[in-house]
């Protein structure tokens, strides 16, 4: 069984980041932000690093169990692969801001908006090059519109367990990465890029940002189902009051379970940022987010950020 | 049992109940469904909005999960999963259909495919598929292997390895690997997981239709990966699909036809090898996946012998028959020294050529296959008799009876194996035809009864195996029958291979046609009086005014729109029937009429086929020339791509006529209900242009009007929409109505109204019935039990016999007794009552007869008695009827009665059995018998004479038979059937071919051809074939002799015209020549295999010298003739083995499986999964269809082949 059971290395965390909760908007809205005031060294690094082994060890094993069989008729020569050490820097730079929304959602869950009890089973982690464009087409197509066929899902699946062990609420997120968090980087992430407008032939933002994402995400996420599948894999005992949960709002019977957005946003602080600044408001529910459920905000402001994560990424299982 | 399963189950079960009920559809499903249709026919659709179609999408996510939990807890079998993926595919199918937007979400027509077979509907999800018109390689990848189409995935995977010869290399895993690792974003981890998945999907179809197991294995536990890994990193829709298409894998697997081959192996383990190549051959076929029906089916096989099976048509019975052929033949160990025998009873002689082909194309190389084709009894070649091999007789009941007659110690004693196709035939059919039937001697049910329990109470060990549709409900009793044990139960599975629309065709004049949806699978499509009706208008000009003659009669009008709108239909590629309740000349020669017109001719654009299928379409025109006539409706209409049948059309031609439909030559068929019974053709749309028959009784002088049963209509529209076969998903079947009347002038209106009113009435009536489902009975009627009834209540209501003196009166009384009448077809109700009873004597003396011949001991009331105790046991009535005890003491006492009373000679009693009449008819017959003898025994220069003389021998027996309504020509009542039996030693001239005489007018045709299948090969064949069997049997020392060509002289003591004479009236011709050829496929036509006479007088010239005319019609010179002629070189040249070079494998494994694709002067060969192994340089050679094939690379002693080891067989 892989489930996710490291707890948050919660001291390491008090020591790095510095957090700024608040809750507004009749209880509805929270916002936290987490700055960084220590250092991002090898230390911080070798404590994060159960956590993120832990988060990392269902899908680790998953991918090390597809590529260990080779198809070849002459066999024998399985690969020799490190997963997730192997990606990329800009894909681990994505991992990283999923598992960070898992991390942030279970060690500060007394500042989120509800104060409730969040757990995280298990992580998914999406991929987010357009899977489509490979497995429909058989080919990249670079011209080809993105996208056609959809939305890729929630980025972050957490939960919440009533007395009976149902799942009561349920928290989704979307994460993003950027390593210099600027005014306009921000933007593309919350409106979406630019593009032409075919008429005045101005730049516009298209729309198509975290807001668009979140506001038209299926009352009951995917994910949620994907996660469930997990469970009744890993822990069908364990967690057989949650399994039943997610069936009844999967198949809307009776009361679905409440729900928290979370938008989380980690990167590096723009140079002209000063303390205690904000990426999205604090004071007041942003006016685009328009789904109705309780919204909970996270900005993580690193400094040398990227660095950090080679590191950590780099020590995975190969720490001591 | 995890805690909360049982609420979870709850929870699926609740939404299976709202949307997933079988026979139910809610309104919104009928509604999305009815907006399918109207997209997929282009005509304006209902109102329908975005959130309906959110709605039905966010059911079938439901119904999924659903599916999931039922499936995750009850196990892959869970029947209620099977519920929820069918209505999925359904709801997914009607979106997708209908061009709806959500298409851009994913590829919806996968998702509906993937729910169909995991639904456990394979034919829907082909069906579904085929339609698919993707731009993307990938999606038509998918599509191949959700179709189970393992051919054409292999053939798509290794378009995508040419287009990326780079992933073809032995180390290509690693480059992937860096691939990922790197920042090119083109080349990621989904690529990567892309060109994996194209790797298992082209490794799982191979290894499937080549059966290797280690692989798949492999190959399996790879995709279980990628599906892990796709749940985990892909979005919802992409991780869906792959979930579906790794469950769908597993489900081949599991279904795959090697398991059960290899399992019926181990009866016999030095046969594997032909097993394995069988399987191999089914894949090829398409038929390597087995349906759930099969499973069940082969899963009986595999475990016991006898079985009733018991599945709606299309659901793949005949591979479980074939199965059955060679565990019985090919792999049991017989001790007899002659090769085992299986008889496999058809109920039409046009199903028994159909299996036929079927079977031979698959079984041809082990075992003799043959519908003994033609008139002999049994057939006009002897090696099915004499050969070693093992033999399977595919015969209707009335030529198993007449061959048992002949050699029946000889067939049983080799009869292995008995299989019973359309077993639910058994069951009679309404009771007042039934009992009209008993009394002309001629109700199947009974004869199939009979033969039956005869051959199991002879032969209690033989295995038999009972297919039959489910509709009748009389699959209990069928399976109590077969197994012989009261427990039996048939094994039934629900199953729908196709959809079936049923509606209203609506005729105005002036007016465009319409169509009215009414029912689909029985459920409503709307609500009458509360929703509105459900249209689809047609787009096509209405049909021109008709001139006032023709449109007087109103059924003239209504079936000529029939015609008007599937002209137009058929341009869109739609194969329709027009089936016609009867007098199928009249609807054929007003087509003709309007065909001639102008306006209508410019509507034919049939074009006549290219390539193999331009001989096969001459051929038919041929035939129809030949034996209709240059100036007959048929002609015509098949000159114009309109296919005819009826039931009284030469044998010849209706095969030719249905191989015209069966390969879509003729986009139009015209035929009444004898076309469909029992075979698969496909049609998108069937017509009925009435729903009722008349005829006119004339001894009561009144007309009798049938109504179409909702069984004869279920079997014809079943045929509507066959799988893999049809354009569309599902059959339509309308019933054409006049929604006005079509007459101007003042005097028909009043007619017309009524008319039209009572057509509207016999289809709201007709529909009313179709809702009532069919309910599985445990106690139906059996034609045994209904004759004994229909002798006691009609002695009992006209001679006034009580119930306690019924069986002493039954004991005693000779059908003479009752009328004077008796066997003479008389209508009067004495007469039919002794009638009904000289069919029960036929029974019980045919019984008592067998008997004798196989215990070779006299007859004595005791041992008949018993004789007939145990075959009671045995019959159908047994196991299926109330008062069973009751009946039994009158079957037995009826015996008892014959033996002691009633036909007490014993050699009387044999000379009626071989004879094969009903005793009081047989009878009659022996006067006449002795006489037909001796006109066969002086036609020893038969072979000499000219065409009239021989033609007179006819007559000359003919006359004989004239005058007798008992086993002589009989007609109908009419004017017409009364001048043409006066008349008929002209027609005998027409139909034996006699040069120069006269045909009959195109609108006479068929009454002729009708008194030519009744009286002349039916009748007068009978009449000779009794005689002819008298004498053999006489002949032969004993019983068990083996009948050989070369003996058959000297033991019948006949010439070779009595060998003949059936054939030649099957044939149409006066020559045996013409005969063999015409059944051996050595010409086209009568006149065609008249001009090869000459080629034949050469060679037995040159043979033997001096030829006598005995020589000239001698069977065996006509074989050894056809021996002689030079053989069709097999076409391709074989060039199985390649030399290679190896480039991907250092050959350690010795065998690899490979399959080649094409690069320039090269061909490279590939592991299915992708992997180049060797290549080789061969210009051109022998590259069709390679991807059908299965290749194998041979690697020793240093040197590299590729063998082909696998070659696709001929498709019948």
């Amino acid at each position: 069984m892989s489930l996710h059971t490291a707890p948050p290395p919660m001291a390491a965390l008090q020591a790095w980041l510095k957090a700024l909760g608040s809750i507004e908007n009749e209880g509805n809205y929270g916002h936290l932000l987490l700055e960084q005031v220590g250092v991002c060294d090898d230390a911080l690094a070798a404590a994060l690093r159960p956590y993120f082994e832990s988060a990392h060890l269902d899908a680790r094993e998953y991918f090390h169990r597809q590529l260990g069989i080779d198809l070849h008729p002459d066999g024998g020569r399985a690969a020799e692969v490190c997963y997730p050490n192997c990606l990329p820097e800009t894909a681990k730079r994505g991992l990283f801001g999923e598992v960070m929304a898992g991390l942030v959602t279970e060690a500060y869950q007394s500042e989120f908006v509800g104060s409730h009890q969040w757990i995280v089973p298990i992580f998914l982690f999406r991929n987010h090059d357009d899977v489509e464009n490979y497995l429909w087409a058989l080919k990249a197509d670079p011209g080809r519109a993105r996208e056609i066929y959809g939305r890729h899902g929630t980025d972050f699946v957490g939960i919440s367990l009533d007395a009976a062990g149902e799942v009561a609420r349920m928290i989704v997120g979307e994460c993003k990465w950027r390593r210099n968090l600027t005014e306009s980087a921000v933007a593309s992430l919350l409106y979406g890029p630019k593009v032409e407008n075919e008429e005045t032939g101005e730049l516009e933002r298209d729309g198509k940002g975290i807001w668009y994402e979140i506001n038209r995400d299926s009352p009951i996420p995917w994910g949620l189902r994907q996660l469930q599948r997990l469970l009744e894999l890993k822990d069908p005992e364990g967690y057989a009051s949650a399994i039943y949960s997610i069936d009844r709002a999967v198949l809307g019977d009776g009361a679905k379970p409440e729900r928290t957005d979370m938008v989380l946003i980690v990167g590096n602080g723009a140079k002209r940022r000063d303390e205690g600044d904000c990426l999205i408001g604090w004071e007041e529910l942003p006016v685009d987010y328009t789904a109705g459920y309780a919204l909970q905000v996270v900005e993580v402001i690193l400094k040398g950020g990227e660095e950090l994560i080679a590191k950590l990424y780099s020590s995975l299982w190969r720490g001591t | 049992m995890p805690a909360r399963d049982a609420d979870r189950l709850a929870l699926a079960e609740g939404v299976r109940q709202s949307l997933g009920i079988e026979n139910e559809l809610t309104r919104p499903q009928a509604r999305a469904y009815v907006r399918c249709l109207q997209t997929t026919w282009q005509v304006p659709t209902i109102v329908w909005g975005e959130r309906e179609s959110a709605q039905q999408l966010s059911d079938a996510r439901r119904l999924l999960h659903s599916a999931h939990i039922f499936r995750s807890i009850e196990g892959p079998g869970s029947t209620r999963a099977v519920d929820c993926f069918r209505r999925t595919g359904e709801i997914l199918e009607w979106l997708s259909r209908a061009g709806d937007n959500i298409r851009s979400i994913v590829p919806i027509e996968l998702l509906a495919a993937a729910a169909y077979q995991l639904g456990g509907l394979p034919a829907m999800a082909t069906g579904l598929l085929d339609q698919v018109e993707s731009e993307h390689e990938g999606v038509l990848l998918y599509a191949a292997f959700l179709q189970a189409n393992f051919d054409l995935v292999l053939r798509r995977a290794m378009l995508f390895w040419r287009a990326n010869g780079d992933l073809t290399t032995r180390n290509a895993s690693q480059l992937l690997l860096d691939a990922m690792a790197s920042e090119d974003p083109d080349r990621g981890v989904s690529w990567g997981f892309t060109v994996e998945l194209i790797r298992c999907l082209g490794l799982v179809a191979d290894c499937l239709r080549r059966g290797d197991d280690g692989r798949l294995k492999i190959a399996m536990a790879k995709l279980q990966a990628l599906d892990g890994m796709a749940a985990r990193t892909f979005s919802d829709d992409a991780a869906l699909v792959v979930g579906l298409l790794r469950q769908v894998a597993e489900g081949f697997v599991a279904a795959s036809i090697y398991k059960p081959l290899r399992a019926l192996a181990e009866i016999r383990p030095e046969r594997t090898s032909l097993l394995l190549s069988y399987a191999r051959d089914q894949f090829s076929r398409g038929r390597g996946i087995l349906w759930t029906s099969q499973i069940y089916g082969l899963d009986r096989l595999l475990r016991e012998a006898s079985f009733a099976l018991c599945t709606p048509t299309g659901s793949g019975k005949t591979l479980v028959a074939n199965m059955a052929v060679i565990k019985e033949l090919l792999l049991r160990e017989h001790d007899t020294p002659l090769s085992p025998l299986a008889l496999y009873i058809v109920p039409s002689r046009a199903l028994a050529g159909e299996v036929e082909a079927k079977l031979n194309a698959e079984l041809g190389g082990e075992v003799i296959v043959t519908g003994l084709y033609g008139g002999a009894d049994w057939g006009i070649t002897d090696y099915w008799l004499t050969s070693e091999r093992p033999v399977v007789l595919i015969v209707t009941v009335e030529k198993a009876e007449a061959l048992l007659r002949y050699l029946g110690a000889l067939l049983t004693a080799r009869l292995a194996l008995l299989i019973i196709d359309e077993a639910h035939q058994v069951v009679p059919g309404a009771s007042e035809e039934v009992r009209v039937s008993f009394s002309d001697h001629n109700n199947r049910s009974i004869r199939l009864e009979m033969l039956v329990s005869r051959i199991l109470s002879q032969r209690p060990d033989v295995v038999r195996i009972a297919l039959t549709a489910v509709a009748g409900g009389a699959s209990g009793p069928v399976a109590r029958w077969i197994e012989g044990r009261a427990e039996a139960q048939a094994i039934g599975v629900r199953y729908r291979s196709t959809r079936q629309v049923i509606g209203v065709l609506e005729a105005t004049p002036g007016a465009p046609g319409r169509i009215l949806l009414d029912l689909m699978n029985g459920r409503r499509l709307y609500l009458r009086g509360k929703e509105d009706p459900v249209y689809l208008p047609l787009r096509y000009q209405p049909m021109p005014q008709l001139k006032a003659t023709w449109r007087n009669s109103l059924n003239r009008f209504n079936c000529l729109n029939v015609l008007w709108n599937a002209l137009h239909l058929a341009e869109e590629n739609q194969r329709i029937l027009i089936s016609v309740a009867q007098e199928p000349e009249k609807t054929m020669r007003w087509f003709k009429e309007a065909l001639e017109l102008d306006t209508w001719q410019a509507l034919v654009r049939f074009l006549q086929p290219e390539g193999d299928l331009r001989a096969r379409y001459e051929e038919a025109c041929a035939a129809c020339h030949d034996y209709c006539g240059p100036d007959s409706f048929e002609l015509f209409l098949l000159e114009r791509g309109i296919a005819t049948s009826h039931g009284q059309m030469p044998q010849r031609l209706r095969r030719l006529m249905v191989e015209m439909i069966d390969k879509k030559i003729c986009p139009i068929t015209v035929a009444t209900a004898t076309l469909t019974e029992g075979v698969n053709l496909p049609f998108d749309l069937i017509f009925l242009t009435s729903l009722k028959r008349r005829s006119w009784d004339a001894a009561k002088e009144e007309s009798i009007v049938k109504r179409l049963s909702t069984s004869e209509f279920r079997n014809l529209a079943g045929r509507a929409g066959r799988p893999g076969a049809a354009r569309g998903i599902e059959g339509m079947t309308l019933v054409a109505l006049p929604k006005a009347i079509s007459a101007t002038g003042n005097g028909q209106l009043q007619t017309q109204r009524r008319q039209m009113r009572e057509r509207a009435e016999d289809y709201d009536t007709l529909r009313r019935q179709l809702l009532i489902e069919q309910q599985d009975a445990d106690v139906v009627d059996s034609p045994l039990a209904l004759l004994l009834d229909c002798i006691w209540t009609q002695a009992n209501r006209l001679l006034g016999i009580r119930p306690d003196d019924f069986l002493d009166w039954l004991e005693k009384t000779a059908p003479g007794d009752v009328s004077d009448d008796a066997g003479t077809g008389s209508t009067d109700s004495h007469a039919r009552l002794a009638d009904v009873m000289d069919e029960l004597d036929g029974v019980v003396l045919t019984a008592l007869e067998e008997v004798v011949l196989i215990e070779q001991a006299d007859m004595t009331p005791a041992r008949a008695e018993a004789a007939l105790r145990a075959l009671w046991a045995t019959t159908f009535t047994a196991v299926s009827a109330a008062r069973a005890a009751l009946l039994e003491a009158a079957f037995i006492r009826r015996g008892v009665g014959m033996i002691e009373t009633i036909y007490p000679d014993p050699a009387e009693r044999r000379r009626l059995y071989q004879y094969g009449f009903t005793p009081l008819i047989g009878r009659r017959f022996d006067a006449v018998a002795s006489k037909i003898r001796s006109l066969i025994v002086a036609a020893g220069n038969y072979g000499d004479l000219g065409a009239v003389a021989r033609i007179d021998v006819f007559e000359n027996i003919g006359t004989l038979l004239q005058g007798d309504r008992g086993f002589g020509f009989r007609v109908r009542a009419t004017d017409g059937d009364h001048a043409i039996l006066a008349n008929w030693p002209r027609l005998l001239g027409w139909w034996m071919h006699e040069p120069g005489a006269p045909g009959p007018d195109p609108k006479d045709l068929r009454a002729w051809q009708r008194f030519v299948a009744d009286n002349l090969e039916f009748r007068l064949g009978v009449a000779i074939g009794a005689v002819v069997a008298g004498a053999w049997s006489e002949g032969v020392p004993d019983a068990t002799t083996l009948p050989s060509l070369a003996e058959w002289k000297a033991t019948t003591r006949l010439p070779w015209f009595g060998f003949w004479a059936r054939e030649l009236l099957r044939w149409g011709t006066h020559d045996p020549f013409v005969a063999f050829c015409l059944a051996q496929g050595l010409a086209h036509t009568r006149k065609a295999a008249m001009a090869r006479r000459a080629e034949f007088d050469a060679w037995l010239d040159g043979e033997i010298g001096n030829p006598e005319a005995e020589d000239r019609i001698d069977p065996q010179y006509f074989g050894r003739w056809q021996k002689s002629l030079p053989r069709q070189e097999r076409s391709a040249a074989m060039a199985d083995e390649t030399q290679v070079r190896l480039t991907g494998t250092d050959g350690g494994r010795e065998r690899y499986p490979v399959i080649p694709i094409a690069r320039g002067q090269a061909t490279e060969w590939l592991d299915p999964a992708g992997f180049q192994l060797a290549v080789s340089v061969d210009p051109n050679r022998g590259r069709v269809n390679r991807w059908r094939s299965d290749y194998e690379l041979h690697v020793s002693e240093g040197r590299a082949s590729v063998n082909r080891v696998f070659r696709p067989g001929r498709r019948p």
